[in-house]
């Protein structure tokens, strides 16, 4: 039952970040690499502003996702100027200079050896410490958010969005300022990124850099384009998808050795798949391009 | 003095995976991700061929063939029928992630994750006039610029060579006056893979090898090819030079950890105020994308 409980958790996290990557590769139609840095930025700033300022569980959250918020400026005013592989190199440099800042900047971090003793979340005066609780609660923030997007997609805002990845130019003659969209599209994406942060760092209760890193930003992208992209379910069945794949591969026969290769080469193969034979990702409605 | 000796010949190394990083690029605007496989698995073959026997000149004969195979695989499999649905570059970057991951894996699978090393025992070293120069690195070194003077010799005195700048320019034109780029393209990825395939042997020989290190080095190789500039072929080598003398001197003076934070915020410096690098020539970046 606890097995299925974290697995469950981890579903929880993963959806929300999945879902705000997909706002940004679906609807902005920017691929970004960086997203495991902002997921990593929230993890670390809730935790910090836990242990350090003694905070509670949702201040702690919201102030994460201000600063993943301010922070995302690093790679949204890039993306004024850049388009395709170019904004790939921009947000691949975010990725490694941040992962590099959590790992060096010591004094604030602990560097390698990680944060520990995060609390576990608590909101006013009670406390989730069990599985099934932190389950339900992270069930219900991702509740939250998976709802929020949709509002956001359906307002005038989301359409707004669209038809800026569609065709810029059409939009900026239109007196659309398109450069503001991106700006908040980013904020938005990488403030959803630090909630799901928070909520691993609330969960796991250590962390340390090795869980941000480049790879982890592949795997976010996996999720987005295995799934499908520039609608909501698409994100959301990319996230059942790849957390069920590891658990699928335990259940057949393989080395503990080479279990975590063998995951790694068939989100590997998926990719490659999806490339040629659907664009859009299995339940997606957008074309990368 | 010698630190910057140290820094030239890394950088020689790197110019050699930039190389081959670029020609794929220029003639085909494919993001070669996938070109790490080659540089991690190539000294795997070639320390299979060794322990079973079979000598120096034949295993490095049969591991570069072998490179190259596997690179123009990646072309016949991979991209040119994507080329052939006209995906855009974003798709080929995934399909070419999707296959670096899956294949990457292979090599951990078959091989382990450990690092090897090609020599045994302390390599031998020369000194003079104060500089202490290690044997593989004098190898590296000379190897690197022979096999640049040779590549330069081919690329603007001969007939392959024109056509390739030719590929690099303009690929529509070059086939309307009837050359057959499918041909050509499959020469590229071929190059491309022997010339990584050199450089991970001088560098296994040098400090050893592991299946993960490619990523690591193709993101170099492409931070060398925007610095050097994009459709130029001298520009990585140089670019990557220059990188290779950068980091050397920041792991001297201050801490290895920051090499990877200052390498991308070069490459963001460069993207921001001369995105076309220091050969590329200046072009609207509409045009570019």
């Amino acid at each position: 039952m606890n097995y299925l409980l974290h697995l469950l958790i981890y579903l929880d996290i993963y959806l929300i970040v999945a879902m705000s990557l997909n706002l940004l590769i679906g609807y902005g139609g920017l691929l970004q690499v960086a997203h495991a840095a902002y997921y990593g930025i929230g993890a670390y700033a809730a935790a910090l502003i836990m242990l350090k300022l003694g905070w509670g569980f949702l201040p702690a959250i919201g102030l994460a996702m201000v600063v993943a918020g301010i922070l995302s400026l690093a790679v949204s005013i890039p993306a004024w100027r850049f388009r395709g592989d170019y904004f790939v190199m921009v947000s691949l440099a975010v990725q490694s200079v941040a992962y590099s800042l959590l790992y060096n900047w010591i004094d604030l971090t602990n560097g390698p050896f990680g944060l520990t003793g995060i609390p576990r979340p608590s909101i006013f005066g009670y406390k989730f410490d069990s599985m099934r609780t932190i389950a339900l609660f992270s069930s219900i923030i991702t509740g939250i958010c998976i709802l929020g997007m949709v509002l956001i997609l359906r307002s005038p805002w989301g359409r707004l969005l669209k038809a800026m990845r569609d065709d810029e130019l059409a939009a900026r003659s239109l007196g659309k300022n398109t450069r503001l969209v991106k700006l908040q599209t980013f904020m938005i994406a990488s403030a959803l990124a630090a909630v799901a942060g928070s909520l691993y760092a609330a969960y796991v209760s250590y962390i340390d850099p090795t869980s941000f890193t480049l790879d982890e930003s592949i795997l976010m992208l996996s999720m987005v384009i295995v799934g499908g992209t520039g609608n909501i379910r698409g994100p959301l069945v990319g996230a059942f998808i790849l957390i069920a794949i590891p658990e699928a591969l335990r259940f057949v026969q393989i080395p503990d050795a080479v279990a975590a290769n063998v995951r790694l080469m068939v989100y590997g193969l998926l990719l490659i798949i999806m490339a040629h034979f659907r664009p859009q990702g299995l339940a997606g409605t957008y074309r990368i391009q | 003095m010698q630190i910057l000796l140290n820094g030239i010949i890394q950088g020689l190394l790197l110019a050699l995976v930039g190389l081959g990083f670029a020609l794929v690029y220029n003639a085909t605007g494919i993001f070669h991700v996938a070109q790490g496989v080659i540089y991690a698995g190539a000294p795997f073959i070639l320390l299979a061929c060794i322990q079973s026997g079979l000598g120096w000149p034949v295993g490095v004969f049969i591991s570069l063939m072998f490179a190259a195979s596997i690179s123009c695989l990646y072309e016949v499999g991979n991209h040119w029928p994507l080329q052939k649905k006209e995906a855009s570059k974003e798709i080929h970057l995934i399909a070419s992630l999707g296959a670096y991951i899956a294949l990457v894996q292979l090599i951990a699978i078959i091989w382990g994750n450990e690092t090897r090393v090609l020599r045994s025992g302390v390599d031998t070293t020369f000194s003079f006039s104060g500089i202490i120069l290690t044997h593989s690195q004098l190898l590296g070194g000379a190897i690197a610029l022979v096999v640049f003077a040779a590549f330069l010799f081919w690329l603007w005195r001969t007939d392959i060579g024109l056509r390739l700048r030719a590929l690099a320019d303009n690929p529509i034109q070059l086939s309307l006056m009837g050359y057959d780029i499918r041909l050509l393209r499959l020469a590229v990825f071929g190059l491309s893979g022997l010339l990584t395939a050199v450089a991970a042997f001088l560098m296994a020989l040098d400090i050893g090898f592991d299946p993960h290190s490619g990523l690591q080095m193709i993101l170099l190789a492409m931070v060398a090819t925007i610095i050097g500039g994009r459709g130029s072929f001298l520009g990585p080598i140089l670019g990557a030079i220059l990188l290779g003398i950068l980091r050397s001197q920041i792991g001297w003076f201050t801490s290895a950890r920051w090499e990877e934070a200052v390498t991308f915020f070069l490459l963001v410096l460069f993207l921001f105020f001369r995105p076309q690098g220091i050969f590329g020539r200046a072009g609207r970046l509409e045009a570019q994308t």
